[in-house]
């Protein structure tokens, strides 16, 4: 079998390559120097880190503050998300309640809707609630827009769960509020782990929604700051440019590697275009 | 089990807070700002009354007559006690008091008889010209340039200035500079021809990307399963990188990659190939670097969803056909291509939708550009309303193409529904019975 294999084997090779490259320069021309005109670094370097100690761009500031702010946004949103979704992903799987079937439908349309069209709507929201360019603004905006989604992956993960568990429960005169804190929850801890590292992940990329919602510099996040950066474009130093991104990205991709199997549950969904 | 019900709306109430607030409002309220001329000229919240040399201009084209014009134009002068005060100031308490005597509150539509009255006065007479202009220029009172709260206090000094009441409501409408409804910005949809342009460009952009994500999805996911498992599982990290990696690093590796000192014009430059911007050279080379930016994110989304879709198939299925003689070919074109039937449109519809409205990948990448050639339609709701050079931001014309998208992804989703069995989704739970 494995003999036969070798035309695959190029074929994906030769299709993988711009990708190989790409993700291999990010980490070379991160910490070496190389000639213009030239593929070959020539030497070793972690100038281009710099940015870590000093400020890169007068009004720029410090890093450290646009990697505070993306903390606290990731953080504080895939907190928020996974907790409202733990409830009302169980109301949606198991509980009858008014006007369930609507509360459903609208949850698909919803999810299946396309939020980045609102964001014009949402923008003259929170200029009316004075909540324009502030952090707290982006939170609660992300954490809704990240709602729908998060229900419908927590129901799913309701819905994997034995219903003679709850059965059970009920049968020994618990309530549906103990049953479910007791019984159901333990049940459903690896999709728990999964949304809050997912949705962390997502705040932590987020681009959009900082860039439009608060471009000041008190909330600046570091994808807001590695773009403003890319687009001041006197000179583009791709050496500095590429170890921003790699300290940025490093969370994502050692997140992404430890709990690789828990994140895989919910990426096969997918959001992203 | 009448207390279960509470239960679940209790459960439910947190999530249904946020998303009305900042989900179904929103949707509600692109509709309304539609139909508005909201833009950072008429700010967000309320407006004043102001009339200026440009709303004048407008009424002008409006057809207001020439007389109306002028009278708003020259206003008039009062004697009032601003104006005393301040002739105090500039002369003497005396003459003040002595114009106030004579000719308190009296207007005069023309300044020589202002200017008269000044000097008419029998103790302080203003005998310079030059002086009197000055002091006539005291108390002259236009509505010109002068900002009114409330529409009363505007339509309260229009009528001092002695315009007919026949014009008040046109000049009233004319010098409120907050934002009102207006049909305009459909209509404006409708007449623009770069309208024409942003959806041709929508329409290639997701057809073209569609395209390769389902193309290239199933080529990766059948390639990938019929290598050794470490090989496929590799192959799968290295094309599972786009959908992970944050959105401005993944463009940012594409930037160096096209860029005129990056990757291709280097490798280029050795074959005497003078170095260029690829991806921002021509509008074909953008469109490229767009599809294959957006379709290599969406590639690894397909391939994720056939790959397991794929190791779902019953192994004897295949087993027994390598038996039976088939080919590799012929096994994924008669045994694994139709189990992908519904995968692959499942696909194709959730990423229609997406392709439909995101624009975060251009935005990053060529920004609409060269030119407007890789600018579609949401991208374009974005530019008009939140970000462009002018800096005139035109939220109500870009809500407006935000409707359009809203009302398409309603539509496509209540279709959806139909097509992917809703009435399975929604099975009754077995407790309550």
């Amino acid at each position: 079998m494995s003999s036969k294999n070798w035309p695959v084997l190029l074929l994906l090779s030769v299709v993988s390559l711009p990708l190989l490259i790409m993700c291999g320069y990010a980490v070379i021309d991160a910490f070496s120097d190389t000639a213009p005109g030239s593929l070959v670094p020539t030497r070793f370097t972690l100038e281009h880190f710099r940015f870590l100690w000093e400020p890169v761009a007068e009004a720029r500031g410090s890093i450290w503050v646009a990697t505070g702010n993306t903390f606290v946004f990731a953080t504080t949103s895939a907190l928020v998300v996974t907790t409202v979704s733990l409830t009302a992903g169980y109301a949606l799987s198991r509980l009858n309640f008014p006007a369930r079937g609507f509360f459903l439908a609208g949850l698909i349309v919803l999810h299946a809707f396309p939020t980045i069209t609102l964001i014009i709507a949402i923008f003259l929201i929170l200029q009316m609630l004075g909540l324009y360019d502030t952090l707290i603004g982006v939170i609660v905006v992300k954490t809704a827009l990240e709602l729908p989604l998060g229900i419908w992956i927590m129901k799913g993960f309701y819905d994997t769960v034995p219903w003679e568990i709850e059965m059970a429960g009920v049968q020994d005169g618990a309530s549906r509020a103990t049953v479910w804190w007791h019984l159901v929850l333990p049940q459903v801890r690896p999709g728990l782990m999964a949304l809050i590292l997912f949705s962390f992940l997502s705040g932590w990329s987020e681009y959009i929604l900082p860039q439009v919602l608060a471009p000041g510099s008190d909330a600046r996040v570091l994808s807001t700051y590695l773009s403003s950066l890319i687009l001041d474009d006197t000179k583009a130093d791709f050496n500095l440019f590429k170890a921003v991104g790699l300290f940025y990205a490093a969370p994502v991709v050692v997140i992404y590697l430890l709990f690789q199997k828990h994140l895989m549950n919910i990426y096969g969904g997918g959001t992203k275009g | 089990m009448r207390n279960v019900n509470w239960l679940g709306l209790a459960f439910l109430s947190p999530a249904l807070v946020m998303v009305t607030l900042f989900f179904l409002l929103p949707v509600v309220l692109t509709g309304f700002f539609a139909f508005t001329n909201m833009s950072t000229a008429t700010g967000v919240t309320g407006g004043e009354y102001l009339l200026n040399s440009a709303s004048l201009r407008r009424l002008q084209n409006e057809g207001l007559p020439q007389e109306v014009l002028a009278k708003l134009e020259a206003g008039g002068y009062r004697v009032d006690a601003a104006g005393l005060a301040a002739l105090a100031e500039a002369t003497t308490p005396a003459t003040a008091q002595e114009l106030e005597q004579l000719h308190g509150a009296a207007e005069f539509s023309d300044r020589r008889d202002m200017e008269r009255a000044l000097k008419d006065l029998l103790d302080n007479r203003i005998r310079r010209t030059r002086d009197r202009k000055e002091a006539a220029e005291l108390f002259k009172r236009s509505i010109l340039n002068e900002r009114f709260a409330t529409e009363a206090a505007f339509r309260a000094a229009l009528s001092e200035t002695g315009t007919r009441t026949a014009y008040a409501e046109q000049i009233t409408t004319a010098a409120y500079t907050g934002w009102v409804w207006t049909t305009k910005n459909v209509e404006l949809l409708f007449a623009l021809p770069s309208t024409l342009r942003y959806a041709a460009n929508t329409t290639l952009y997701v057809t073209l990307t569609l395209a390769f994500n389902v193309g290239f999805g199933l080529f990766l996911a059948i390639t990938t399963f019929y290598l050794p498992k470490g090989q496929g599982a590799a192959f799968r990290a290295i094309w599972f990188l786009p959908r992970i990696l944050p959105p401005v690093l993944y463009v940012l590796m594409w930037r160096w990659f096209t860029w005129d000192t990056g990757f291709l014009a280097t490798v280029t430059g050795y074959f005497g190939i003078s170095p260029k911007n690829w991806m921002l050279d021509t509008s074909y080379h953008a469109w490229t670097v767009v599809v294959l930016i957006n379709g290599f994110v969406g590639a690894s989304m397909g391939m994720i969803i056939f790959s397991s879709a794929i190791r779902a198939i019953p192994t004897s299925m295949l087993h027994a056909s390598e038996v039976d003689g088939a080919s590799r070919w012929q096994q994924v074109r008669w045994i694994i291509l139709p189990q992908l039937a519904w995968p692959i449109l499942f696909i194709t519809c959730y990423q229609t939708l997406s392709l439909l409205t995101s624009f975060e990948y251009i935005l990053l990448a060529t920004d609409g550009g060269p030119g407007r050639a890789t600018e579609v339609w949401s991208l374009a709701a974005y530019h008009t309303a939140l970000n462009n050079y002018g800096g005139n931001l035109e939220y109500g014309l870009g809500a407006a193409f935000a409707l359009v998208l809203v009302v398409i992804g309603i539509a496509a989703s209540l279709i959806y529904f139909r097509l992917f069995n809703f009435k399975r989704l929604i099975t009754k739970p077995l407790i309550e019975g």
